[in-house]
């Protein structure tokens, strides 16, 4: 009995025109939300950078050292990035800041280009009136999981070009001009996608309310 | 039903509150001195700025915590609140994060980067450091849990109730 009344307030929510443009809008914003959030991904993924120093000079030859600077060295244990379904904050704690970040990141591109494709091709698929209840609850678990994503990383990225002179760490962002451009990039992408990702949510909880009786607890 | 469900809210918001205030003055409180070959090493948590932006989230976080705590039970302002427990459960889980990806380096350095552990020459600061980020941690788990339970009296989305 209530799941008719959802489903025809459902019904009647989305047949007018104002209400189409409103939907089209949000499309557009998980579109580009997609985007940003998927490029931080790649971007921070391919994050890699070798140089060579020179170490020690014997006669006439230089003795140089490499030294690579990669996203996964920054925790030291690698993580497999596959946990792509279930946002699983204990498990991830395990590992370190830019590994967390593209996992983080890989999954809410994920999920959103699993709505997207919900939204665009799957009109006929019959949620019993749950729709928006799931999509507005997926998405806040999205946000939760992308804001840690994106603080564990920002504050590595600060300790990497600051350093922290109590703790005689020293500042690489000198040696690895570009490691540490293509990071940046990659958090600001990152910001933006949960900006929006952010908007997004809003905007699904607000529709949550109208159709119902307002209750309290 | 619905004094205990009252009742219980109210139990697991006081305990949330109780987290975050813990986290933040066991943080604020973490000072040791050290000396190691005649360097004088001193540790506190204000020389990093992912331990101040966890002392600073979980302060606002313990601030919310007690204004909703004197809300009436019967305002509409419960439909802010899911909003409101959305953007808070959000900043915590944010501050933990970024407070133990520090501790994480702290404890075991990185050899790539040439950053050495300092768990070593403070330990008494680690342990310090360790309590107010488990304290963080059960306040974002007791959060997110008031977040679904918001969610599901305010919101019914799966409509559970028969009007």
């Amino acid at each position: 009995m209530a799941l008719e009344t959802e489903r025809k307030t459902e019904a009647i929510f989305n047949s007018t025109p104002a209400q189409k443009q409103k939907d089209r809008i949000l499309l557009l914003l998980r579109l580009v939300a997609f985007l940003a959030t998927a490029s931080a991904t790649i971007v921070m993924a391919l994050n890699k950078q070798t140089i060579t120093l020179v170490v020690a000079t014997i006669g006439n030859n230089p003795i140089k050292a490499s030294l690579t600077a990669k996203f996964q060295h920054t925790p030291a244990f690698v993580l497999v990035l596959y946990s792509l379904l279930i946002p699983s904050l204990l498990h991830i704690y395990n590992d370190c800041a830019c590994t967390f970040f593209v996992v983080a990141n890989a999954q809410a591109s994920f999920h959103n280009l699993l709505i997207l494709v919900l939204e665009i091709v799957g009109h006929k698929i019959d949620f019993k009136g749950l729709r928006l209840a799931i999509i507005a609850i997926l998405d806040m678990l999205i946000v939760v999981l992308a804001a840690a994503g994106d603080g564990a990383a920002v504050f590595m990225a600060e300790l990497g070009k600051n350093g922290n002179s109590h703790a005689r760490w020293n500042k690489i962002c000198d040696k690895f001009q570009t490691f540490c451009d293509h990071g940046s990039g990659a958090l600001i992408a990152s910001f933006i996608g949960l900006i929006l990702l952010l908007i997004i949510n809003i905007i699904s909880i607000a529709k949550l309310f109208k159709p119902k009786s307002y209750n309290t607890i | 039903m619905a004094k205990t469900k009252r009742l219980c809210t109210l139990l697991c918001r006081l305990m949330a509150l109780g987290a975050t205030v813990s986290a933040a003055i066991v943080m604020a409180t973490s000072h040791e001195k050290a000396n190691f070959f005649s360097v004088s090493f001193e540790a506190k948590y204000s020389h990093t700025p992912a331990f101040k932006y966890f002392v600073i989230a979980n302060a606002i976080a313990s601030v919310y915590g007690v204004l909703v705590l004197f809300l009436p039970s019967e305002s509409l302002l419960w439909r802010l609140v899911v909003a409101l427990d959305v953007v808070f459960t959000q900043l915590l889980t944010s501050s933990i994060s970024a407070a133990l990806a520090i501790a994480q380096v702290g404890q075991h350095g990185n050899s790539y980067a040439g950053w050495l552990p300092i768990c070593g020459q403070v330990p008494n600061y680690c342990g310090h450091v360790k309590g107010a980020l488990i304290a963080g941690f059960i306040g974002v788990i007791l959060y997110a849990l008031l977040l679904l339970y918001s969610i599901h009296t305010v919101l019914d989305p799966l409509l559970l109730r028969k009007n």
